[in-house]
Protein backbone atom coordinates (compact mmCIF):
# COMPACT_ATOMS: atom_id res chain seq x y z
CA UNK A 1 0.00 0.00 0.00
CA UNK A 2 1.42 3.40 -0.91
CA UNK A 3 2.05 5.93 1.81
CA UNK A 4 -0.52 8.35 0.38
CA UNK A 5 -3.12 5.61 0.51
CA UNK A 6 -2.26 5.10 4.19
CA UNK A 7 -2.70 8.85 4.73
CA UNK A 8 -6.11 8.78 3.04
CA UNK A 9 -7.16 5.81 5.14
CA UNK A 10 -5.98 7.54 8.30
CA UNK A 11 -7.93 10.68 7.37
CA UNK A 12 -11.16 8.73 6.87
CA UNK A 13 -10.81 6.33 9.80
CA UNK A 14 -9.40 8.98 12.15
CA UNK A 15 -12.06 11.64 11.54
CA UNK A 16 -14.91 9.11 11.63
CA UNK A 17 -13.59 7.57 14.88
CA UNK A 18 -13.16 10.96 16.57
CA UNK A 19 -16.65 11.98 15.47
CA UNK A 20 -18.21 8.70 16.69
CA UNK A 21 -16.44 8.96 20.04
CA UNK A 22 -17.60 12.53 20.57
CA UNK A 23 -21.13 11.45 19.59
CA UNK A 24 -20.81 8.93 22.39
CA UNK A 25 -19.60 11.63 24.76
CA UNK A 26 -22.78 13.57 23.97
CA UNK A 27 -24.93 10.46 24.25
CA UNK A 28 -23.39 9.29 27.54
CA UNK A 29 -23.59 12.83 28.92
CA UNK A 30 -27.30 13.03 28.08
CA UNK A 31 -27.98 9.57 29.51
CA UNK A 32 -26.21 10.40 32.76
CA UNK A 33 -28.04 13.74 33.06
CA UNK A 34 -31.45 12.07 32.50
CA UNK A 35 -30.61 9.24 34.90
CA UNK A 36 -29.50 11.62 37.64
CA UNK A 37 -32.44 13.99 37.09
CA UNK A 38 -34.81 11.05 37.49
CA UNK A 39 -33.22 9.02 40.28
CA UNK A 40 -30.80 11.30 42.15
CA UNK A 41 -32.19 14.85 41.96
CA UNK A 42 -30.54 17.30 44.31
CA UNK A 43 -32.02 17.50 47.79
CA UNK A 44 -33.67 20.79 48.54
CA UNK A 45 -31.29 22.77 50.72
CA UNK A 46 -32.39 22.87 54.35
CA UNK A 47 -33.34 26.40 55.27
CA UNK A 48 -32.44 27.34 58.81
CA UNK A 49 -35.32 29.11 60.52
CA UNK A 50 -33.89 31.90 62.59
CA UNK A 51 -35.00 31.68 66.19
CA UNK A 52 -36.65 34.63 67.75
CA UNK A 53 -34.01 36.48 69.59
CA UNK A 54 -36.18 37.71 72.41
CA UNK A 55 -37.00 34.18 73.44
CA UNK A 56 -33.28 33.46 73.80
CA UNK A 57 -33.04 35.84 76.76
CA UNK A 58 -34.19 34.02 79.82
CA UNK A 59 -36.61 35.56 82.31
CA UNK A 60 -34.01 35.33 85.06
CA UNK A 61 -31.59 37.36 82.99
CA UNK A 62 -34.30 40.00 82.21
CA UNK A 63 -35.07 40.24 85.92
CA UNK A 64 -31.39 40.66 86.70
CA UNK A 65 -31.02 43.42 84.09
CA UNK A 66 -34.13 45.28 85.35
CA UNK A 67 -32.98 45.14 88.95
CA UNK A 68 -29.49 46.26 87.95
CA UNK A 69 -30.92 49.28 86.08
CA UNK A 70 -33.15 50.07 89.10
CA UNK A 71 -30.21 49.97 91.46
CA UNK A 72 -27.92 52.10 89.25
CA UNK A 73 -30.57 54.76 88.39
CA UNK A 74 -32.16 54.77 91.83
CA UNK A 75 -35.55 53.64 90.50
CA UNK A 76 -35.73 56.41 87.87
CA UNK A 77 -34.65 54.41 84.88
CA UNK A 78 -36.89 51.99 82.97
CA UNK A 79 -35.94 49.10 80.70
CA UNK A 80 -37.82 49.56 77.42
CA UNK A 81 -36.02 47.10 75.14
CA UNK A 82 -33.31 44.47 75.51
CA UNK A 83 -31.23 43.73 72.43
CA UNK A 84 -28.50 41.13 72.00
CA UNK A 85 -25.42 42.36 70.14
CA UNK B 1 52.81 25.41 27.46
CA UNK B 2 52.11 21.72 27.91
CA UNK B 3 50.09 22.49 31.04
CA UNK B 4 48.09 25.15 29.17
CA UNK B 5 47.37 22.66 26.39
CA UNK B 6 46.14 20.11 28.92
CA UNK B 7 44.01 22.77 30.58
CA UNK B 8 42.51 23.69 27.19
CA UNK B 9 41.80 20.04 26.44
CA UNK B 10 40.16 19.64 29.84
CA UNK B 11 37.62 22.37 29.04
CA UNK B 12 34.90 22.22 26.39
CA UNK B 13 36.25 25.16 24.35
CA UNK B 14 37.88 22.92 21.74
CA UNK B 15 34.66 21.00 21.04
CA UNK B 16 32.50 24.12 21.00
CA UNK B 17 34.72 25.99 18.54
CA UNK B 18 35.22 22.80 16.50
CA UNK B 19 31.49 22.33 15.98
CA UNK B 20 29.48 25.55 15.53
CA UNK B 21 26.30 23.47 15.91
CA UNK B 22 26.86 23.55 19.67
CA UNK B 23 26.86 27.35 19.64
CA UNK B 24 23.66 27.44 17.56
CA UNK B 25 21.97 25.03 20.00
CA UNK B 26 23.14 27.03 23.02
CA UNK B 27 21.61 30.12 21.41
CA UNK B 28 18.36 28.23 20.77
CA UNK B 29 18.34 27.15 24.42
CA UNK B 30 18.81 30.77 25.49
CA UNK B 31 16.02 31.87 23.10
CA UNK B 32 13.64 29.35 24.67
CA UNK B 33 14.58 30.61 28.12
CA UNK B 34 13.97 34.19 26.96
CA UNK B 35 10.55 33.27 25.56
CA UNK B 36 9.64 31.46 28.77
CA UNK B 37 11.00 34.00 31.26
CA UNK B 38 10.50 37.35 29.57
CA UNK B 39 7.60 36.70 27.19
CA UNK B 40 5.87 34.20 29.54
CA UNK B 41 5.18 31.77 26.65
CA UNK B 42 4.31 28.49 28.45
CA UNK B 43 7.03 29.20 31.06
CA UNK B 44 6.41 25.98 32.97
CA UNK B 45 7.51 23.98 29.93
CA UNK B 46 9.76 26.25 27.90
CA UNK B 47 12.09 27.05 30.79
CA UNK B 48 12.93 23.39 31.61
CA UNK B 49 13.12 22.58 27.87
CA UNK B 50 15.42 25.55 27.22
CA UNK B 51 17.69 24.60 30.08
CA UNK B 52 17.65 20.97 28.95
CA UNK B 53 18.82 22.10 25.51
CA UNK B 54 21.71 24.01 27.09
CA UNK B 55 22.71 21.05 29.29
CA UNK B 56 22.58 18.63 26.35
CA UNK B 57 24.81 20.82 24.20
CA UNK B 58 27.64 21.35 26.63
CA UNK B 59 30.29 19.01 25.18
CA UNK B 60 31.72 16.55 27.66
CA UNK B 61 28.81 17.03 30.07
CA UNK B 62 27.20 13.76 29.02
CA UNK B 63 23.71 15.21 29.39
CA UNK B 64 22.55 14.79 25.79
CA UNK B 65 20.14 11.95 25.10
CA UNK B 66 21.71 9.30 22.87
CA UNK B 67 19.95 7.36 20.12
CA UNK B 68 18.15 4.15 21.14
CA UNK B 69 20.57 2.10 19.01
CA UNK B 70 23.30 2.96 21.54
CA UNK B 71 21.51 1.26 24.39
CA UNK B 72 20.67 -1.85 22.40
CA UNK B 73 22.98 -4.78 23.10
CA UNK B 74 24.30 -7.29 20.57
CA UNK B 75 21.73 -9.94 21.52
CA UNK B 76 18.83 -7.57 20.76
CA UNK B 77 17.85 -6.73 24.34
CA UNK B 78 18.30 -3.29 25.88
CA UNK B 79 20.62 -2.16 28.68
CA UNK B 80 19.04 -2.02 32.11
CA UNK B 81 18.63 1.35 33.84
CA UNK B 82 21.81 0.95 35.91
CA UNK B 83 23.83 0.25 32.77
CA UNK B 84 22.30 3.25 31.00
CA UNK B 85 23.10 5.54 33.93
CA UNK B 86 26.62 4.15 34.17
CA UNK B 87 27.33 4.40 30.45
CA UNK B 88 25.47 7.54 29.36
CA UNK B 89 24.70 9.51 32.54
CA UNK B 90 21.62 10.54 34.49
CA UNK B 91 19.84 12.43 31.72
CA UNK B 92 19.69 9.26 29.63
CA UNK B 93 18.49 7.35 32.68
CA UNK B 94 15.68 9.89 33.11
CA UNK B 95 14.84 9.89 29.42
CA UNK B 96 14.72 6.13 28.97
CA UNK B 97 12.90 5.47 32.25
CA UNK B 98 10.38 8.34 32.18
CA UNK B 99 9.91 9.34 28.55
CA UNK B 100 10.80 6.36 26.39
CA UNK B 101 8.61 4.13 28.54
CA UNK B 102 5.73 6.57 27.92
CA UNK B 103 5.28 7.20 31.65
CA UNK B 104 5.19 10.98 31.95
CA UNK B 105 2.56 12.05 29.36
CA UNK B 106 -0.21 9.95 31.00
CA UNK B 107 0.88 11.25 34.41
CA UNK B 108 0.52 14.80 33.12
CA UNK B 109 -2.86 13.88 31.65
CA UNK B 110 -3.93 12.76 35.12
CA UNK B 111 -3.02 16.23 36.38
CA UNK B 112 -4.86 17.87 33.48
CA UNK B 113 -7.92 15.76 34.35
CA UNK B 114 -7.75 16.90 37.96
CA UNK B 115 -7.69 20.52 36.77
CA UNK B 116 -10.50 20.09 34.24
CA UNK B 117 -14.13 20.85 34.93
CA UNK B 118 -16.53 18.90 32.70
CA UNK B 119 -19.39 21.11 33.92
CA UNK B 120 -19.41 23.54 30.96
CA UNK B 121 -19.36 20.61 28.52
CA UNK B 122 -22.19 18.81 30.32
CA UNK B 123 -24.30 21.98 30.27
CA UNK B 124 -23.74 22.43 26.51
CA UNK B 125 -23.26 18.90 25.24
CA UNK B 126 -24.11 19.66 21.61
CA UNK B 127 -21.11 21.98 21.35
CA UNK B 128 -18.84 19.00 22.06
CA UNK B 129 -19.18 17.95 18.41
CA UNK B 130 -16.93 20.80 17.35
CA UNK B 131 -14.09 19.13 19.21
CA UNK B 132 -14.18 16.49 16.47
CA UNK B 133 -14.15 18.92 13.55
CA UNK B 134 -11.13 20.70 14.99
CA UNK B 135 -8.99 17.57 14.66
CA UNK B 136 -9.00 18.01 10.88
CA UNK B 137 -5.56 19.64 10.85
CA UNK B 138 -3.96 16.48 12.27
CA UNK B 139 -5.02 14.31 9.35
CA UNK B 140 -4.61 16.88 6.55
CA UNK B 141 -1.03 17.62 7.59
CA UNK B 142 -0.23 13.89 7.64
CA UNK B 143 -1.10 13.93 3.94
CA UNK B 144 1.14 16.88 3.21
CA UNK B 145 4.02 15.50 5.29
CA UNK B 146 3.96 12.13 3.51
CA UNK B 147 3.88 13.97 0.20
CA UNK B 148 7.02 15.86 1.26
CA UNK B 149 8.93 12.69 2.06
CA UNK B 150 8.21 11.96 5.74
CA UNK B 151 7.52 8.35 6.62
CA UNK B 152 3.90 7.67 7.77
CA UNK B 153 5.04 7.39 11.40
CA UNK B 154 6.96 10.67 11.23
CA UNK B 155 4.04 12.34 9.42
CA UNK B 156 1.61 11.17 12.12
CA UNK B 157 3.87 12.57 14.84
CA UNK B 158 4.01 15.87 12.97
CA UNK B 159 0.25 15.96 12.33
CA UNK B 160 -0.66 15.41 15.97
CA UNK B 161 0.71 18.90 16.72
CA UNK B 162 -2.62 20.05 15.21
CA UNK B 163 -4.38 18.59 18.25
CA UNK B 164 -2.78 21.44 20.24
CA UNK B 165 -2.09 19.16 23.15
CA UNK B 166 1.51 18.91 24.37
CA UNK B 167 1.36 15.60 26.30
CA UNK B 168 -0.60 13.94 23.46
CA UNK B 169 1.95 15.11 20.88
CA UNK B 170 4.82 13.85 23.03
CA UNK B 171 3.15 10.51 23.73
CA UNK B 172 2.38 9.89 20.05
CA UNK B 173 5.90 10.85 19.00
CA UNK B 174 7.48 8.57 21.61
CA UNK B 175 5.44 5.69 20.22
CA UNK B 176 5.90 6.44 16.52
CA UNK B 177 8.98 8.57 15.80
CA UNK B 178 11.07 9.16 18.94
CA UNK B 179 13.90 10.67 16.89
CA UNK B 180 11.66 13.72 16.24
CA UNK B 181 10.65 14.22 19.88
CA UNK B 182 12.64 17.43 20.45
CA UNK B 183 11.41 19.51 17.51
CA UNK B 184 7.83 18.22 17.82
CA UNK B 185 7.63 19.06 21.52
CA UNK B 186 9.06 22.51 20.84
CA UNK B 187 6.61 23.12 17.96
CA UNK B 188 3.63 21.86 19.98
CA UNK B 189 4.33 23.97 23.06
CA UNK B 190 5.44 27.04 21.11
CA UNK B 191 2.28 27.12 19.03
CA UNK B 192 0.17 26.51 22.11
CA UNK B 193 1.86 29.55 23.61
CA UNK B 194 1.12 31.44 20.40
CA UNK B 195 -2.64 30.71 20.54
CA UNK B 196 -3.33 34.40 21.37
CA UNK B 197 -1.75 35.23 17.98
CA UNK B 198 -2.84 32.29 15.80
CA UNK B 199 -6.49 32.01 16.88
CA UNK B 200 -7.45 35.69 16.32
CA UNK B 201 -5.54 35.66 13.01
CA UNK B 202 -7.37 32.63 11.61
CA UNK B 203 -10.80 33.45 13.05
CA UNK B 204 -10.78 37.06 11.82
CA UNK B 205 -9.71 35.78 8.42
CA UNK B 206 -12.59 33.32 8.20
CA UNK B 207 -15.46 34.96 10.10
CA UNK B 208 -17.52 38.06 9.39
CA UNK B 209 -18.11 40.68 12.09
CA UNK B 210 -21.77 39.64 12.20
CA UNK B 211 -20.81 36.04 12.94
CA UNK B 212 -18.39 37.07 15.67
CA UNK B 213 -21.18 39.11 17.29
CA UNK B 214 -23.56 36.14 17.71
CA UNK B 215 -24.56 36.41 21.35
CA UNK B 216 -24.79 32.95 22.90
CA UNK B 217 -26.72 34.00 26.01
CA UNK B 218 -29.31 35.73 23.86
CA UNK B 219 -29.61 32.57 21.79
CA UNK B 220 -30.08 30.57 24.99
CA UNK B 221 -32.87 32.94 26.05
CA UNK B 222 -34.58 32.62 22.67
CA UNK B 223 -34.10 28.86 22.46
CA UNK B 224 -33.60 27.59 26.01
CA UNK B 225 -32.04 24.14 26.53
CA UNK B 226 -34.61 21.36 26.92
CA UNK B 227 -33.01 19.64 29.89
CA UNK B 228 -31.66 21.25 33.04
CA UNK B 229 -29.22 19.35 35.23
CA UNK B 230 -30.72 18.87 38.68
CA UNK B 231 -27.67 17.43 40.43
CA UNK B 232 -24.48 18.42 38.64
CA UNK B 233 -22.21 17.00 41.34
CA UNK B 234 -23.49 13.44 40.86
CA UNK B 235 -23.45 13.79 37.06
CA UNK B 236 -19.82 14.86 37.23
CA UNK B 237 -18.93 11.76 39.26
CA UNK B 238 -20.76 9.21 37.09
CA UNK B 239 -19.74 10.78 33.76
CA UNK B 240 -15.94 10.13 33.80
CA UNK B 241 -16.40 6.53 34.97
CA UNK B 242 -18.94 5.64 32.30
CA UNK B 243 -17.20 7.62 29.58
CA UNK B 244 -13.85 6.00 30.41
CA UNK B 245 -15.24 2.49 30.14
CA UNK B 246 -17.07 3.09 26.87
CA UNK B 247 -14.36 5.05 25.03
CA UNK B 248 -11.60 2.74 26.12
CA UNK B 249 -13.54 -0.27 24.79
CA UNK B 250 -13.82 1.44 21.40
CA UNK B 251 -10.27 2.85 21.18
CA UNK B 252 -8.11 0.81 23.60
CA UNK B 253 -4.90 2.52 22.52
CA UNK B 254 -6.19 5.78 23.99
CA UNK B 255 -6.51 4.22 27.47
CA UNK B 256 -3.15 5.47 28.85
CA UNK B 257 -4.06 9.08 28.08
CA UNK B 258 -7.84 9.17 28.45
CA UNK B 259 -7.94 6.69 31.32
CA UNK B 260 -5.58 8.82 33.37
CA UNK B 261 -7.37 12.05 32.38
CA UNK B 262 -10.70 10.67 33.55
CA UNK B 263 -9.21 9.23 36.74
CA UNK B 264 -7.73 12.61 37.62
CA UNK B 265 -11.08 14.24 36.92
CA UNK B 266 -12.98 11.71 39.04
CA UNK B 267 -10.68 12.32 42.01
CA UNK B 268 -11.28 16.06 41.67
CA UNK B 269 -15.05 15.69 41.47
CA UNK B 270 -15.37 13.34 44.45
CA UNK B 271 -14.21 16.27 46.52
CA UNK B 272 -13.20 16.58 50.12
CA UNK B 273 -12.96 12.87 51.00
CA UNK B 274 -10.05 12.44 48.55
CA UNK B 275 -8.88 16.03 48.72
CA UNK B 276 -5.36 14.92 49.58
CA UNK B 277 -5.13 12.83 46.41
CA UNK B 278 -6.46 15.64 44.27
CA UNK B 279 -4.04 18.07 45.85
CA UNK B 280 -1.08 15.71 45.28
CA UNK B 281 -2.04 15.09 41.64
CA UNK B 282 -2.42 18.75 40.75
CA UNK B 283 0.61 19.98 42.66
CA UNK B 284 3.37 17.56 43.62
CA UNK B 285 2.97 14.96 40.87
CA UNK B 286 2.07 17.35 38.06
CA UNK B 287 4.93 19.73 38.88
CA UNK B 288 7.50 16.94 39.20
CA UNK B 289 6.36 15.38 35.92
CA UNK B 290 6.50 18.76 34.18
CA UNK B 291 10.06 19.42 35.34
CA UNK B 292 11.39 16.06 34.18
CA UNK B 293 9.39 16.12 30.96
CA UNK B 294 10.77 19.54 30.05
CA UNK B 295 14.39 18.77 30.94
CA UNK B 296 14.51 15.42 29.17
CA UNK B 297 12.70 16.63 26.05
CA UNK B 298 15.18 19.52 25.91
CA UNK B 299 18.04 17.08 26.30
CA UNK B 300 16.97 15.21 23.15
CA UNK B 301 17.74 18.33 21.12
CA UNK B 302 21.41 17.81 20.47
CA UNK B 303 23.00 19.67 17.54
CA UNK B 304 23.28 16.62 15.29
CA UNK B 305 19.62 15.64 15.81
CA UNK B 306 17.99 19.08 15.78
CA UNK B 307 19.83 21.03 13.10
CA UNK B 308 18.41 19.59 9.92
CA UNK B 309 15.74 20.37 7.34
CA UNK B 310 13.17 18.13 9.06
CA UNK B 311 13.08 20.47 12.05
CA UNK B 312 12.16 23.39 9.81
CA UNK B 313 9.51 21.29 8.07
CA UNK B 314 8.10 20.29 11.48
CA UNK B 315 7.84 23.92 12.57
CA UNK B 316 6.05 24.90 9.34
CA UNK B 317 3.87 21.75 9.34
CA UNK B 318 2.96 22.28 12.99
CA UNK B 319 1.71 25.79 12.27
CA UNK B 320 -0.33 24.53 9.32
CA UNK B 321 -1.82 21.73 11.43
CA UNK B 322 -2.86 24.29 14.05
CA UNK B 323 -4.38 26.67 11.53
CA UNK B 324 -6.26 23.91 9.66
CA UNK B 325 -7.66 22.56 12.95
CA UNK B 326 -9.06 26.01 13.80
CA UNK B 327 -10.44 26.23 10.25
CA UNK B 328 -12.09 22.81 10.69
CA UNK B 329 -13.85 23.91 13.87
CA UNK B 330 -15.03 27.22 12.41
CA UNK B 331 -16.28 25.54 9.22
CA UNK B 332 -18.26 22.99 11.25
CA UNK B 333 -20.03 25.82 13.11
CA UNK B 334 -20.78 27.64 9.87
CA UNK B 335 -22.30 24.50 8.37
CA UNK B 336 -24.37 23.91 11.53
CA UNK B 337 -25.62 27.51 11.44
CA UNK B 338 -26.96 26.94 7.92
CA UNK B 339 -29.45 24.39 9.24
CA UNK B 340 -30.25 25.67 12.75
CA UNK B 341 -32.33 28.55 14.00
CA UNK B 342 -30.24 28.74 17.13
CA UNK B 343 -27.02 30.26 15.79
CA UNK B 344 -23.63 29.47 17.27
CA UNK B 345 -20.69 31.85 17.46
CA UNK B 346 -17.94 30.42 15.16
CA UNK B 347 -15.33 31.15 17.84
CA UNK B 348 -16.76 28.16 19.70
CA UNK B 349 -15.69 25.97 16.80
CA UNK B 350 -12.25 27.56 16.77
CA UNK B 351 -11.71 26.40 20.34
CA UNK B 352 -12.38 22.78 19.39
CA UNK B 353 -8.67 22.10 19.47
CA UNK B 354 -7.20 21.37 22.91
CA UNK B 355 -5.03 24.08 24.52
CA UNK B 356 -7.34 24.32 27.53
CA UNK B 357 -8.19 26.92 28.75
CA UNK B 358 -6.09 29.39 26.79
CA UNK B 359 -8.02 28.91 23.52
CA UNK B 360 -11.32 29.60 25.32
CA UNK B 361 -9.95 32.69 27.05
CA UNK B 362 -8.65 34.10 23.76
CA UNK B 363 -11.94 33.36 21.96
CA UNK B 364 -13.86 35.03 24.78
CA UNK B 365 -11.71 38.14 24.45
CA UNK B 366 -12.36 38.30 20.70
CA UNK B 367 -16.12 37.98 21.30
CA UNK B 368 -16.01 40.74 23.93
CA UNK B 369 -14.14 43.00 21.50
CA UNK B 370 -17.12 42.80 19.15
CA UNK B 371 -19.87 42.86 21.80
CA UNK B 372 -18.94 43.73 25.41
CA UNK B 373 -21.96 41.76 26.73
CA UNK B 374 -21.11 38.57 24.84
CA UNK B 375 -19.36 36.31 27.38
CA UNK B 376 -18.82 33.00 25.58
CA UNK B 377 -16.16 31.46 27.83
CA UNK B 378 -18.42 28.71 29.22
CA UNK B 379 -19.58 27.74 25.72
CA UNK B 380 -16.02 27.69 24.37
CA UNK B 381 -14.92 25.49 27.26
CA UNK B 382 -17.39 22.86 26.09
CA UNK B 383 -15.77 22.39 22.68
CA UNK B 384 -12.34 23.02 24.19
CA UNK B 385 -12.66 20.13 26.66
CA UNK B 386 -14.13 17.84 24.03
CA UNK B 387 -11.08 18.77 21.92
CA UNK B 388 -8.85 17.23 24.60
CA UNK B 389 -10.82 13.98 24.30
CA UNK B 390 -10.81 14.27 20.49
CA UNK B 391 -7.05 14.72 20.20
CA UNK B 392 -6.39 11.80 22.59
CA UNK B 393 -8.68 9.60 20.47
CA UNK B 394 -6.93 10.78 17.28
CA UNK B 395 -3.61 9.86 18.88
CA UNK B 396 -5.02 6.45 19.77
CA UNK B 397 -6.09 5.89 16.16
CA UNK B 398 -2.65 6.89 14.84
CA UNK B 399 -0.83 4.65 17.31
CA UNK B 400 -3.01 1.62 16.64
CA UNK B 401 -2.72 2.09 12.86
CA UNK B 402 0.98 2.80 12.62
CA UNK B 403 2.52 1.66 15.90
Amino acid sequence: MSNLQIALELLCVGMVTVFIILCMVVLIGNLVVHFVNRFVPAEAPKVKVPRKRTSEISRKRIAAIVSAVNTVTGGKGHVVKIERR
Amino acid sequence: MDILNKLYEMTAFGDIFGNPGYIVMLLIGCLLLYLGIKKQYEPLLLIPIGFGVILANLPGGGMGVVDASNIQLADGRYMNFFEIAHEYGIMNLLYYSLIKTGLLPPIIFMGVGALTDFGPMLRNLKLAFFGAAAQLGIFIVIFAAIFLGFTPKEAASLGIIGGADGPTAIYTTIKLAPQLLGPIAIAAYSYMALIPVILPFVSKLLCSKKELMINMKEMDRKYPPKVKIKNLHVVKIIFPVLLGIVICIFVPSSVPLLGMLLFGNLVKEIGISVGRLSDTITNAIMNTATIFLGLTVGATMTADVFLNWKTIMILVGGFLAFAISILGGISAVKITNLFNKKKINPLIGATGLSAVPMASRVANEIALEHDPSNHILQYCMSSNISGVIGSAVAAGVLISFLG
